[in-house]
């Protein structure tokens, strides 16, 4: 792969801990310094597409939604196919593409991205899924390149400790950085994008190589089914 | 060669994308169509689009001109939301074919599925009566495992319902594996089908492509 090529960012987490906010948060961010395509992985509709495309936060062209047919873990992961291809499209009729942010579906804490598929990818965790989410692991909080804790501004409110469970997302990533974020913390906000050019850095000077945060667990869905796709 | 080729063309594990797709089941289960009525949907992709799709993968294997065989396709597939979903299937396929270093990643972006599946097994050196049977094995699988997932039921039923189409299958594949210019693609349409689908990109509540 030529070290040129736009870098590919993945990210993972829950449905509603605020992956679609989080990007829109780095499309209004980094925008204006850094050219920007989004793909969006849907399990049902494109709505975090049209999300996106209402915000105004890029070009309606730049963001790209597949449909992953209820196998939203195997389009990033086994099956890239479609994901691949609608972030071969950005980049061939965007060339000057810097930077490709790709939503997974949201569905629970297994599923995590393909190394094929993405160059890094940034999981997400919100407070007000409970303290106790980070402690239960799984290879995107373990492993993932970078680990979101969102929505800290809740915290009170949930009677989540929102330093806590940060902390807890540090021992459980074993050095692996840990942000806690709030769209009302500029600092928080800050080390997110600093983080982020930080690795566009890296990976056009060749010096970032994607890693596997590693394989799903078998697992349950909501219906009572446990399968490992 | 083409013993496996075969069987990996019409296998739902090929990373080609398969897993987008539904076949046109979920816009006509949107659209009415009830799910004790899949069998019927099934005879009727057969007897239409799926026949169309298997004569122009036929024909294309043959080698005839894709321009011509994409004419001849296209004027059998009236609706643009059916021929652009066919495409978004062929990419899958022509992605596979550039990874592996096939003759097929040459042709152009917008080459539908029955193509780049025709293509694909002119590479793999397919028989005429296998694309054929690949062809409609997969469209048809495909809206049985999409069945599963919309109208869920003991995962058996939709292999018996397969089943029950094996022989108008293999007088599906006779009659198309001996074509081989693009004129020869039987013109059978499914108008109901096709405006079901023709719905579908503005669906908003959709899991499958098309």
């Amino acid at each position: 792969m030529p070290e040129t090529r736009a870098l590919r960012l993945g990210i993972a987490g829950p449905v509603g801990t605020g992956k679609s906010s989080l990007i829109a948060l780095l499309c209004r961010e980094l925008g204006g310094t850094i050219e920007l395509g989004v793909v969006t992985n849907d399990i049902y509709t494109d709505e975090d597409a049209r999300m996106l495309r209402a915000a105004g936060v890029l070009d309606p062209d730049r963001i790209r939604a597949v449909e992953t047919g209820a196998c939203p873990h195997t389009a990033i992961r086994d099956d890239i196919t479609a994901n691949a291809i609608a972030i071969e499209d950005l980049e061939s009729d965007y060339p000057a593409t810097e930077l490709v942010l790709i939503e997974s579906g949201g569905d629970n804490l297994t599923a995590t991205f393909s190394p094929a598929l993405v160059d890094a990818q940034i999981f997400v965790l919100d407070v007000a899924g409970g303290g106790d989410v980070v402690r239960k692991g799984g290879p995107g909080i373990a492993r993932a390149d970078l680990l979101v804790v969102n929505k800290t501004d809740l915290a009170p409110h949930v009677g989540v400790d929102a330093d806590r469970m940060r902390r807890e997302g540090e021992q459980a990533r074993e050095g692996r950085p840990v942000i806690a974020l709030s769209r009302n913390d500029a600092d928080s906000i800050a080390a997110l994008t600093s983080w982020v050019r930080h690795l566009l850095a890296r990976h056009r000077h060749g010096e970032h190589v994607a890693t596997d945060p590693g394989p799903m667990a078998p697992h349950f869905h909501a219906d009572g089914t446990v399968h490992a796709h | 060669m083409s013993g496996i080729a075969a069987l990996l063309l019409a296998d739902a594990r090929l990373p080609a994308g398969g897993h987008t797709q539904s076949a046109g089941l979920e816009p006509a289960l949107l659209g009415g169509l009830e799910p004790t009525d899949i069998p019927g949907f099934l005879r009727t992709r057969l007897a239409t689009s799926a026949r169309v799709d298997a004569a122009t993968a036929v024909v294309t294997r043959a080698g005839a001109p894709v321009e011509q065989v994409l004419d001849a396709w296209a004027a059998r597939t009236p609706s643009e939301v059916v021929r652009a979903a066919a495409v978004e299937a062929g990419r899958g396929y022509l992605r596979l074919a550039r990874t592996l270093g096939m003759p097929t990643s040459l042709l152009p972006r917008d080459t539908p599925r029955p193509i780049a599946l025709g293509s694909l097994a002119r590479d793999l050196g397919l028989a005429a009566a296998e694309v054929a049977r690949v062809a409609i094995y997969d469209d048809l699988q495909t809206a049985c495992a999409a069945a599963l997932k919309l109208a869920p039921m003991d995962p058996a039923t939709p292999v018996g319902w397969l089943l029950a189409c094996a022989d108008p299958i293999d007088e599906a594949v006779a009659d198309v594996a001996k074509l081989t210019e693009p004129q020869q693609i039987p013109a059978t349409t499914a108008p109901l089908m096709e405006l079901w689908q023709h719905a579908h990109s503005t669906a908003t509540r959709r899991l499958f492509r098309a």
